[in-house]
Formats: structure tokens, C-alpha cells, sequence
């Protein structure tokens, strides 16, 4: 059987944040803390190097799974991560999530890039329109205590 | 070959007003553009140039669109590195939609053809001036300076 795969760009999204680099880590680790700025979700892991890793959706349904890769603290977090909710995501197979914080001044920049080695690029057109939503509201929540959207719309 | 466009989205709480206003006044941008000093009308047909906080041209074009409060599109060419302006003009759209409580802003910087070096460039700048930009609005004060 011949399979044509198509290899689209990782996705790339680079903010600065006004915080410490071991704040911005709790933020993305806690999972308190993330369902505040991620629209409820639930995320399940140790966040250790081997450490199973899930994300639950709001109504308690299975939204992602995967695996801890890489964790250094409060340096870089390798996600192994496939969507699990959506069949035609969920073909696409495993994806892989870089995390990266790096001091900068009185900020940290925070670099995400969310690949995937096989599919149509429908998992990348996927997070693509979400992780500016759930990074914007990371950085107004560690910036200002607030949300900037309280509805994934 | 033409470069990929460079899109940056961010969600910012404000209103399309303030976010225009913070868009198109000059002493405003100065703030979260590291003291890039910007002139224009911004209206279409407007004359645009940005000089460096020391007063060198650093990029030049007109506005090519302006909608208020929801549209702005520059046509821009860098100035200030030879090998970059030898690419020649790069076209620059920023969108304003309302998105629940906050505004989304979307910034494509586009060239027809070619524009590695700029697409490059600019790749490395927007983070930095929109992630200023968001916590000016919201916070009263920069990320990085």
C-alpha cells in the first residue's frame, strides 16, 4: 500500500511574558492554574521525563494523551501529544510539543513549536488557531490576574 | 520563490477603538516599539516612515488601506539593512475583530516575491513589539524595554 503523507511546517509561536521563568513553569504545569487560562480543561501529569500526560475537555471527555518526552525545569517541556477527540486528528497520530522559556530582561520568552511527521496538516491547522488563544490568555493572567477571553468562542 | 507569509495572532482585552488608537498614534507606538519614531496619517494614501530612536530611517511605504477601527494595510520597505530592502516592498495587514471580551488582532507581512530576509526579520520583531503592545494595554506597563 502506498501512503502519500505531506509534511506541513511545524507550528511556531513566540510570546514574551512579564514574569519569572520558574512562574511561567508553574503556569504551564499546574494544572489549577491551566484550566483558569485554557477554558477548563482538565490536564493530568507528573510533568516528569516518562510521565503519561492527558488533556480531559470541560464536559470530562478525552481531548488529547500522550506522554512527557523532555521536562527541565524551567527550562523546556517536550510534549508527545495526539488529539483524541476528533477522528480525523486522532489519524494524523502523534505530535510533538516544544516549550521553551528563556529569560529575557524582565521578561521570559516563550517559544512554542507544535509539529507533526505525518498527516494533512489538518492537526497543525488545528492548533494553530488555538494556541494564540490559550497564550494570550496565559500572559494577561500572569500579567494582570485576568483573563483577556473567558470563552474559547 | 516567495517566502511563506508571516502571520502572528494575539487576543488582547481592549476594544477595537483603543486598539486603533494604540495602533496609529505615533507617541503611543513609540512606547511599545522601542522608541521607533513613526509618521504618517494613516489614512489610504498616507505617506508612512519610521525613524530609530537615534534618527536613522529605518523603513518607509504608504498606507495602502485604512479602515477604522478594523483594517490598516502598509505598504513597507526596510530601510536600514541594504540586503533586506534589496527585496524590495513587503505589504503588511493588520486585522482588528472583536472576539468576546477581547480583540483579536491578526498581523500578515506578506512579500510576492521572495522576501526571506524580511520574512525573517520581521519574525523575530513581531513577537517582541505585540507582546509589548498586549501588556501596555492591558497592564499599563512593557514585557521588555
Amino acid at each position: 500500500m502506498t501512503m502519500t503523507t505531506k509534511t506541513g511546517s511545524p507550528y511556531l509561536y513566540v510570546t514574551y511574558i512579564r514574569t519569572t521563568p520558574e512562574q511561567l513553569w508553574h503556569a504551564l504545569t499546574d494544572p489549577a492554574f491551566i484550566k483558569q487560562y485554557w477554558f477548563g480543561v482538565t490536564v493530568t501529569s507528573e510533568f516528569r521525563k516518562g510521565s503519561p500526560w492527558k488533556l480531559e475537555l470541560p464536559d470530562g471527555k478525552l481531548g488529547d494523551s500522550g506522554e512527557i518526552l523532555e521536562s527541565d525545569p524551567p527550562r523546556r517541556l517536550v510534549i508527545k501529544w495526539r488529539n483524541e477527540w476528533k477522528p480525523e486528528l486522532t489519524n494524523e497520530g502523534y505530535s510533538r510539543c516544544e516549550m521553551e522559556l528563556v529569560p529575557d530582561g524582565e521578561a521570559v520568552k516563550l517559544t512554542i513549536t507544535h509539529s507533526i511527521e505525518s498527516g494533512e496538516g489538518k492537526f497543525i491547522a488545528a492548533v494553530s488557531g488555538g494556541w494564540p488563544k490559550v497564550l494570550s490568555n496565559l500572559k494577561s493572567l500572569l500579567e494582570t490576574g485576568k483573563l483577556a477571553l473567558t470563552e474559547a468562542y | 520563490m516567495t517566502s511563506t507569509p508571516y502571520v502572528y495572532v494575539t487576543y488582547i482585552r481592549t476594544t477595537q477603538e483603543r486598539l486603533w488608537e494604540a495602533l496609529t498614534t505615533t507617541a503611543f507606538m513609540r512606547q511599545y516599539w522601542f522608541g521607533m519614531k513613526f509618521e504618517s496619517g494613516f489614512t489610504t494614501g498616507s505617506p508612512w516612515r519610521v525613524e530609530t530612536a537615534d534618527g536613522r530611517l529605518a523603513a518607509s511605504g504608504e498606507i495602502l488601506e485604512s479602515v477604522p477601527p478594523t483594517r490598516l494595510v502598509i505598504r513597507w520597505l526596510d530601510e536600514l539593512k541594504p540586503e533586506i530592502k534589496a527585496e524590495g516592498y513587503s505589504r503588511c495587514v493588520m486585522e482588528l475583530e472583536p472576539a468576546g471580551s477581547a480583540i483579536k488582532l491578526t498581523i500578515t507581512h506578506s512579500m510576492e516575491v521572495g522576501g526571506e530576509k524580511l520574512i525573517a526579520a520581521v519574525s523575530g520583531g513581531w513577537p517582541k513589539v505585540l507582546s509589548n503592545l498586549k501588556s501596555l494595554i492591558e497592564s499599563g506597563e512593557l514585557a521588555i524595554k
